[in-house]
């Protein structure tokens, strides 16, 4: 059993700050899901968590079990284990994703093989990634091209920064089933950050967070997102005295 | 001891073509080096040039080729070999192709070399001294399946080698030119690319000379109604590199796009200089040159478009990314429009700066190590270049040139 856990989080993006003491704790194999309203500060969880250059940690603790993830580079918290699934995945021209994929330390004997198999399993033509990465793909392909490289790097934790937007709903169920397999699979921690429930009909979250303000302002099980679809965000604004 | 000029004159008397050789001498000989003085040649090592350590052939010398002109030439439709300048092999026959060599010294640049190339004295020496000019003309309206493979090995210290590539109306086809060899040597190579009416052309030109090379290159696309020339250039090789790729688009419709790339380490200067040249209504030219520098190596980046009062509606674009890998590097980058007419569109845009931070930290995301990331979207400079190749050719390029960039210290 491995732990995520993230501790009295303060991000700056641009001198303000989002994130205000963020805390949430995960274990392996679990489905937890954060929702929150727009500028809530989900995005800037997932950078921050995976390093992005232009988001400052103010202070906090992001921890899998006792490795301190915030001390270390974007490429070594991958390592330790935490993977981001990018909002808007970027275009890197030149660079092909199955070399991305063997310098991320993927096995390279049989790469090519798994990757298209990752692909099939998100309805994604296995041929779109011998492109460049990213360039020349819709949105909907770079998202279940992002779904590829989490299922043959195969991270202890995921974080989906809104995995589901462009994708229609066959793509959407296909990748809610891979992200719910690898909870067994190999004992993933999936958090997916969304705005949506119809990512929850196949994926069935642990717990629900719900983000308000830049941090944690409701925690519940599955039901809370019903509480969510009847009633909006709007109450839980108040539970978040600013 | 024999001196450069006592092998040059040597060479050019046993020809049977030595009137118009001599005129090009003479050409060469009145102009004489150019030196750092002159603006074009300002980052030139020239007091390093010493001709006399250089030899003309009177024949080639035959040498095995390596190991990656092999695979290369394994994945050809047909391979043409060139030796010190000297057509040695025609290659497999492919139907509407022939490969031939023009001892007349009329293929290129007209009638008389002294027009287009009297201010060039490496062009010059090379009209003068090329062993014959190698043509390899694809008949109008054929289309070549596969990839023409010209391997121009260089293994006597003074190679000259001379290239007319001919596509006639309608024809199609992709040609590389590949460059290997050269320890110690001077290579001079000059080529010209007549791309007819409706013809397409898709060119790759793979430097890949020895460190210690000195390589002056000039290439020429003769783009005609409609044409269109595709090419790239990859620059990895030799100690001086100076490569001019010039293109002028003489008739309605012409489309030139035109991608160099080079990577200089050591103590490596790569010297760039295009000039797209539009002379007619609607043509097109995109060009994108992007490279890099590690170590102590310098490179210069000088790209001219011309437009020809009258050539309306035409489209010319320039873009040149440099990039630094180390403190002691330098980039110099100086685009030049010259446009006599009104009704066009023309953008340029250049930089000399470290690498996209954010496509860097997204590759890092990715589990990738900083190093790693950078020498990826570095290798991907070379990998952009290549799209034209068939995948199996591509592929085997890009694993010579990420050879090639692995032993090199790179700190964007």
């Amino acid at each position: 059993m491995t732990t995520l856990t993230i501790a009295g989080l303060r991000v700056a993006v641009g001198g303000t700050e989002v994130l205000r003491g963020f805390d949430l704790t995960m274990h392996s194999g679990e489905v937890h899901v954060i929702m929150g309203p727009n500028g809530s500060g989900k995005s800037t969880l997932a950078h921050a968590l995976s390093g992005h250059p232009a988001y400052e940690v103010l202070a906090g603790s992001v921890m899998i079990d006792d490795v301190e993830l915030l001390s270390l580079s974007a490429t070594d918290r991958v390592r330790a284990g935490l993977f981001l699934a990018m909002q808007q995945p970027m275009e890197v021209p030149g660079v092909r994703l199955i070399d991305v994929l063997a310098a991320a330390g993927a096995e390279p004997a049989g790469l090519l093989g798994r990757m298209a198999d990752e692909a099939r399993r998100v309805d994604l033509r296995p041929d779109l990634l011998e492109r460049f990465v990213n360039v020349d793909l819709s949105g909907g392909e770079r998202k279940r091209a992002e779904m590829v490289q989490f299922g043959v790097l195969r991270p202890r934790f995921a974080v989906l920064d809104e995995i589901d937007s462009g994708l229609d709903v066959d793509a959407l169920g296909a990748v809610a089933r891979r992200l719910a397999a690898s909870t067994t699979e190999w004992g993933c921690g999936v958090l997916a950050i969304t705005h949506f429930r119809r990512l929850l009909q196949e994926l069935t979250p642990t717990m629900i967070h719900v983000v308000s303000g830049g941090r944690v302002v409701a925690t519940g099980g599955p039901e809370l997102s019903e509480v969510l679809e009847r009633d909006g965000y709007e109450p839980f604004r108040e539970l978040n005295p600013l | 001891m024999t001196t450069f000029t006592e092998s040059a004159t040597s060479f050019i008397s046993s020809r049977p073509d030595s009137g118009p050789r001599g005129r090009a001498w003479s050409g060469f000989e009145s102009l004489g080096l150019p030196t750092t003085a002159d603006e074009v040649w300002r980052y030139a090592p020239l007091s390093e040039l010493d001709l006399d350590r250089y030899l003309v052939p009177a024949t080639p010398t035959l040498a095995p080729s390596s190991d990656f002109a092999e695979s290369l030439s394994s994945l050809a439709a047909s391979v043409v070999r060139v030796v010190d300048g000297f057509l040695v092999d025609i290659g497999d026959p492919v139907a509407g192709v022939t490969v031939d060599v023009d001892t007349t010294q009329s293929t290129l640049g007209g009638d008389d070399p002294l027009e287009r190339y009297a201010n060039d004295a490496f062009a010059l020496a090379n009209a003068a001294l090329c062993p014959a000019t190698v043509v390899v003309t694809v008949s109008a309206g054929t289309v070549v399946d596969g990839p023409i493979v010209i391997v121009h090995s260089a293994n006597a210290s003074a190679s000259l080698p001379r290239t007319h590539l001919v596509l006639e109306r309608g024809a199609n086809a992709t040609v590389v030119e590949y460059y290997e060899g050269g320890d110690g040597a001077i290579v001079v190579p000059v080529s010209e690319y007549r791309v007819a009416e409706h013809a397409s052309l898709r060119l790759v030109t793979y430097q890949r000379l020895a460190p210690t090379t000195w390589h002056v290159a000039r290439t020429t696309g003769l783009l005609e109604r409609d044409a269109r020339l595709s090419q790239a250039v990859l620059g990895m090789g030799a100690h001086y590199d100076r490569s001019r790729n010039d293109a002028e688009l003489l008739a309605t419709g012409a489309e030139n796009e035109l991608r160099t790339t080079f990577f200089g380490s050591g103590a490596q200067v790569h010297d760039f200089r295009t000039h797209q040249f539009h002379q007619a209504p609607r043509t097109r030219s995109t060009l994108l040159s992007k490279g890099a520098v590690a170590d102590t190596s310098r490179s210069v980046y000088t790209g001219l478009i011309e437009i020809e009062k009258g050539a309306k509606r035409t489209d010319a674009r320039q873009t040149n990314h440099n990039l630094l890998l180390s403190a002691n590097a330098h980039a110099d980058s100086v685009p030049n429009l010259d446009i006599r007419e009104n009704d066009v569109v023309c953008a340029h845009a250049s930089s000399v700066g470290p690498l996209d931070a954010l496509q860097r930290w997204y590759l890092e995301s990715r589990g990738v190590t900083r190093a790693d990331a950078e020498r990826l979207m570095i290798q991907g400079f070379f990998l952009e270049m290549l799209d034209a190749l068939p995948k199996s050719l591509a592929r085997l390029v890009e694993g010579d040139v990420s050879l090639a960039l692995a032993s090199v210290p790179v700190s964007a």
